[in-house]
């Protein structure tokens, strides 16, 4: 057989290979280190992840393309929506890894596995956002999960750890199973699994059932990541039961890499079924606003309340997809701007989680909320601080995030589904609110470990939810920027 | 008869007898052995389909593997490896109905087929072309002119997964604190 040299530009998947490489690197190295050492795996970690980003950085507005395959469609773009998604999944990385360093150390987890585990995920989150091939899609979806699940489970074998990983991974495996079958239904109706081939199809020979059914699969298996209601039944269970910064984790990243995937497929390879899936979509978004908030209300354990939060989070995203069906730009750019936002307001959130959490387990409780703001006033202050903004209350990343996407609904003509949502936001200030109450109104014992990392952390976080919420136009036009990529693309198939 | 009859009918005859085995043996094991020679007799009938290499995934996949893996997680577990209960539970009418619906299904779709004329005339695939096949699928899967990517990100994915199991099947360490 004939060799043709390959058309492959390695600089172009630069920032997945590094987290791969520095995830396998980690293993090697860790044959070599004594059990004693094992401050180079926090090191190795945020190096990788610092390196990839830069490099992901330097390709933005490049709209490439890569590893085309003989039907003249690339496997792997780098638009800049897939830019911008990767810069999120890497600084989720890296403001998770301080937020987990002392947690870790007190329940003996520190091991230079977690680390490398959760660079796998990373990569698997960004070829999420890369992929433009289902084949692929599917693939790193598998890797964006495997390492969560035994990342749930690393608490073992503490019965609840089991239970969150066990739980995960049966439901996980499902939902898998569920989207590969629907990806083999769009194969079956179009011949193709390539992302822009799909649209053609769809262009050349209208839509039919069978391509509608697996588009309903394809929405069923994304909507088990997202958590969005009626797929969210594991949630309050793993997120409960994993490792706190693993809870922190997953609740940001596995969440925006579904809505990654959910986005590329419904605007670039079914935007002609846009109106079977808008509706789907916001059935899906009013079920998952009002359950994840009313929920909320019951929990008396933050991390469950966290999850039920989290779930109604992704209420407000699949609004904006709703939006983007109409409007694309708006919807794509709101969401993208809702995801960075959330990314940094929640991760606040759980950080404070993870301070209070003496031993695992310990100090879950809301009620151990009680009095940190005489003892801890800083931090106290930056957690209500996240709280407001996971209401929506300017001047907050967390409102200019609900702006936005609201402002993209009402554009889409969504009202309905926007007075649902301000609606729910309202019932949601009662179970945010309630956190910051019992802060400064109670006396109580509870008592914070805080490294510097976390503080350093929080800080961040704290900071950089008050930038997005005075001024928010910066982000803005760069999600406007990395939406006109993906849209172009569509008008081109 | 001819001899072509006449092997069918013995591979096919195995491949029922054994798929009634494994839900009709009491002892767990041995209905995973049955499995597999099921599953050996699916083969056959598809090297009689001249699918050679379908016939040849079909005994690494699952027997090479699935039943392997199934017989591990049996022996590994010693209270199913003692098991004798009836392999019948309050599910069993359940499962009745849906065999019998699955079959009429299958022979609904299986008689629609075969009045289409794909079935009178077989398209002849000349042998060099069916290898060929093969060849490229397997050349497929390392070109950067096809599907390198999928491949380097599954064994990605196997990577990821082989550190989780030995993570989870490691013996906990005592904790320091």
């Amino acid at each position: 057989m004939e060799f043709t040299p390959p058309e492959i530009n390695l600089l172009i998947v630069a920032p997945v290979l590094i987290i791969m490489a520095a995830g396998s690197l980690g293993m090697v190295i860790d044959l070599f280190m004594p059990d004693g050492k094992k401050g180079w795996a926090v090191w190795l970690a945020a190096i990788g992840l610092l390196l990839a980003l830069a490099q992901n950085i330097a390709l933005w507005n490049g709209n490439y393309e890569t590893f085309i395959p003989q039907n003249g469609v690339a496997m792997v773009v780098m638009d800049n929506f897939a830019i911008f998604l990767n810069a999120t999944f890497l600084l989720t990385g890296l403001l998770v890894i301080p937020l987990s360093r002392s947690y870790l150390q007190r329940t003996g987890l520190e091991k230079p596995e977690y680390y490398m585990l959760l660079l796998f995920s990373i990569s698997g989150m960004m070829l999420m956002g890369m992929a433009n091939d289902l084949i692929l899609v599917f693939l790193a979806l598998e890797v964006l999960s495997i390492p969560l699940y035994i990342m749930c489970g690393m608490l073992w074998p503490r019965p609840e750890s089991e239970e969150s990983a066990m739980k995960y991974f049966l439901l996980g495996a499902f939902s898998s199973a569920i989207f590969v079958f629907g990806i083999a239904l769009v194969y079956g109706a179009t011949t193709t699994t390539a992302i822009p081939l799909i649209f053609d199809a769809v262009a050349a020979n209208g839509l039919n059932a069978m391509i509608v059914t697996g588009l309903a699969f394809l929405m069923v298996g994304a909507g088990f990541k997202v958590a969005a209601v009626p797929f969210h039944m594991w949630t309050p269970d793993v997120y409960e039961g994993a490792p706190t910064p693993v809870t922190a984790f997953m609740s940001v990243g596995a969440k925006i890499a579904g809505f990654a995937a959910l986005l590329r497929v419904l605007m670039l390879a079914l935007p002609q079924a846009s109106g079977e899936w808008v509706t789907a979509v916001a059935v899906l978004s009013t079920l998952t606003l009002i359950i994840g908030n009313v929920v909320a209300i019951r929990q008396g354990n933050i991390k469950r309340m966290l999850a039920y939060s989290s779930i109604a989070h992704a209420g407000y995203i699949l609004i904006a997809v709703a939006a983007a069906a109409d409007n694309p730009s708006a919807g794509v750019s709101s969401a993208l701007f809702y995801m960075f936002a959330y990314l940094f307001t929640n991760l606040g959130a759980f950080g404070m989680v993870i301070a209070l959490e003496r031993n695992y387990g310990e100090g879950n409780l809301l009620d151990d909320f009680k009095g940190l703001a005489k003892r801890h006033p800083w931090l106290s202050l930056a957690m209500a601080y996240f709280m407001l903004s996971l209401t929506g209350i300017p001047p907050t990343g967390g409102f200019s995030a609900k702006f936005y996407v609201f402002g993209a609904a009402i554009e889409a003509e969504l009202y309905w589904l926007v007075l649902i949502g301000v609606i729910t936001s309202v019932i949601s200030g009662y179970y945010y609110l309630r956190v910051v109450y019992l802060m400064y109104m109670f006396d109580g014992e509870g008592q914070l470990i805080t490294g510097r990392a976390l503080q350093f952390a929080v800080f961040v976080m704290a900071i950089s939810t008050l930038v997005l919420g005075l001024f928010p136009e910066g982000l803005f036009n760069l999600t406007a920027e990395a939406t006109l990529s993906a849209t172009r693309l569509l008008a081109g198939g | 008869m001819t001899g072509e009859q006449f092997v069918f009918l013995a591979v096919s005859g195995l491949t029922i007898v054994a798929g009634i085995l494994v839900v009709t043996l009491r002892n767990l094991f041995h209905a995973a052995l049955a499995m597999m020679l099921s599953f050996l007799g699916v083969a056959g009938i598809y090297i009689m389909l001249g699918a050679g290499f379908l016939a040849a995934a079909q005994l690494l996949i699952y027997i090479g593997a699935i039943s392997i893996l199934i017989i591990f997680a049996i022996m590994l577990t010693r209270r199913m490896m003692q098991a004798q209960d009836t392999p019948f539970n309050s599910q069993a009418g359940a499962g009745l109905v849906t065999a019998v619906l699955s079959f009429i299904l299958l022979v609904f779709v299986i008689t629609r087929l075969w009045r289409n004329e794909i079935f009178d005339s077989p398209p002849e695939v000349p042998t060099a072309i069916m290898n060929q096949i093969v060849v490229q699928l397997g050349s497929d899967f390392v070109s950067p002119g096809a599907y390198v990517i999928p491949f380097i990100v599954a064994s990605m994915l196997l990577l990821a997964a082989l550190i989780g199991a030995v993570y989870v099947a490691w013996p906990q360490v005592e904790d320091e604190a």
